[in-house]
């Protein structure tokens, strides 16, 4: 189901504070580019770090990155007015130099697009959290209940012992709450704009599981889990999260609340492989190409933004992964995800 | 089959409360004994539908409160199912599911009443009378 044809656009990107990490971004996210590298004379420039994250050369000497012969395209955005001569002495003939006034109106343009993905990504999370509201506040208010009536019941009673035996279930009330509230916030917070770091595939797909069950109204669901150990990687928590919340609920609804799930984690050849299945719906062969592309839904009207497949796939391509789908109409679907596996130390 | 009203010999009568909660059916049990009903209690829908078919339930339950969301037998379906085979047995729904156009269908399809939780002691007690006052009138 992925790839494609080979990348067009070689780019070297000089420059490694904001500009720099701006491009790297989005660049490394846009089909048909490739980032061949990352210079800054600077060897602590932040976008020399984000690139080494990806795995792509970063390198304090420019000299490096622009005679190299692999690449068609320089984007100058050290705004040292004396790079562009250093450039064209130095490049091969056949590549283009995109610098100067050119390279800050890129950048300007990338930034606000940053802006709007950013906002639009945030949205769809937020909004997938309004579908939930029916099945938190069902479970909120089952605790609620046991608060009042207990404290109902302290108010006609006399005895201490029983006062104080009514006053427990509602501390142990007030408690099952608490974590609701807390896991949601949690789950809506802003990606953080940190480095990546060690993420545990195992415990994400059981956070998002525990947030994804609101989903559902009804409770007819059975979950098979098959987790291996080691299966780390290295990303962003909330991200990773937010692209098992979606599947997940994405398969809790296709079943309408009532099958089985299956999550499988497995390690091989330095791979973490993840999957999502359901026994719900599943998906008609001429839609599978469809499900990722931006507002593709088949739910109703104001049930679904069309983005959740579309943002799960730009998560797994920040992550360097990938991702896969198999369906068949009336017997389930299963998303498999692939990641490179973390260096854990032992 | 004759239709007994277990109410008319015990005192207030014979309640069944289904909830997938044990701490609910606990506090549900405690505030209702102490208006005098006699509670039997149920986990999931398919436990509610067995225990009504036993016995002396079978012709003594006085009105059936049930959540929707349970596990296995879910609550509509067993709501379903109790509506066709004890049409007479009034039904409340006791529910943390808040919507209202579950509500106005349940109503419809002849539920007694739907409450949401949190619910007060005396709100669910008047709504189990009312229920009570249901079931002996339609055995007139």
């Amino acid at each position: 189901m992925t790839g494609g044809s080979p990348p067009c656009t070689t780019v070297a990107i000089l420059g490694g504070g904001k500009g720099g990490t701006a491009l790297l971004d989005l660049l490394s996210r846009l089909p048909g580019v490739r980032v061949a590298g990352v210079a800054d004379k600077d060897p602590t420039a932040p976008a020399l770090r984000h690139a080494r994250d990806q795995d792509i050369p970063a390198t304090d000497n420019a000299l490096d990155l622009i005679a190299n012969h692999g690449i068609n395209l320089i984007i100058d955005v050290t705004g040292d007015p004396g790079m562009a001569g250093f450039i064209e002495k130095h490049k091969g003939p056949e590549v283009e130099v995109l610098g100067g006034a050119a390279a800050r109106l890129l950048w300007n343009l990338i930034q606000r697009e940053s802006q709007l993905q950013a906002q639009l990504f945030q949205s769809e999370k937020l909004a997938g959290i309004g579908s939930f509201a029916a099945g938190i506040a069902h479970d909120i208010n089952n605790p609620l209940h046991l608060i009042l009536g207990y404290a109902e019941t302290i108010l006609e009673e006399r005895d201490v012992s029983t006062i104080h035996a009514h006053t427990q279930e509602i501390i142990h009330a007030v408690h099952r709450i608490s974590p609701i509230c807390k896991d949601l916030t949690q789950y809506a917070r802003r990606t953080s704009e940190g480095r990546l770091v060690d993420v545990d595939l195992n415990s994400k797909l059981e956070e998002a599981l525990k947030i994804a069950r609101y989903a559902t109204v009804l409770q007819d669901l059975s979950v098979i889990k098959d987790y291996t150990t080691q299966a780390t990687i290295k990303g962003k928590p909330e991200e990773l999260l937010h692209a098992f919340v979606n599947l997940i609920t994405n398969a809790i609804q296709a079943m309408e609340g009532n099958g089985t799930l299956k999550l499988t984690t497995r390690c091989q050849d330095g791979l973490v492989a993840v999957s999502v299945a359901d026994s719900g719906c599943g998906i008609p062969r001429e839609r599978l190409e469809q499900i990722f592309e931006p507002f593709f839904t088949t739910k109703a009207p104001g049930k679904g933004t069309g983005l959740g497949l579309y943002n799960v796939r730009s998560i797994m391509s920040r992550h360097r992964g990938k991702i896969s789908v198999e369906s068949e109409v009336g017997r389930g679907t299963t998303f498999r995800l692939q990641f490179p596996q973390a260096h854990v130390q032992t | 089959m004759s239709d007994v009203f277990f109410g008319a010999e015990t005192g207030n009568g014979r309640v069944l409360v289904t909830d997938d909660e044990p701490d609910v059916r606990k506090l549900v049990r405690m505030v209702l004994t102490k208006a005098g009903y006699d509670v039997v209690e149920a986990e999931d829908g398919a436990k509610a539908i067995e225990v009504l078919n036993t016995g002396e339930n079978r012709l003594m339950l006085d009105v059936i409160i049930c959540d929707i969301r349970m596990p296995k037998v879910n609550g509509m379906e067993a709501i379903a199912y109790f509506r066709k085979e004890y049409p007479r047995v009034p039904l409340i729904v006791l529910t943390g599911f808040p919507d209202t156009d579950m509500a106005t269908s349940l109503l419809r399809q002849g539920v007694t009443d739907y409450l949401v939780k949190p619910v007060e002691a005396e709100k669910l007690r008047a709504s189990v009378a009312k229920a009570m006052e249901m079931r002996e009138l339609s055995r007139l």
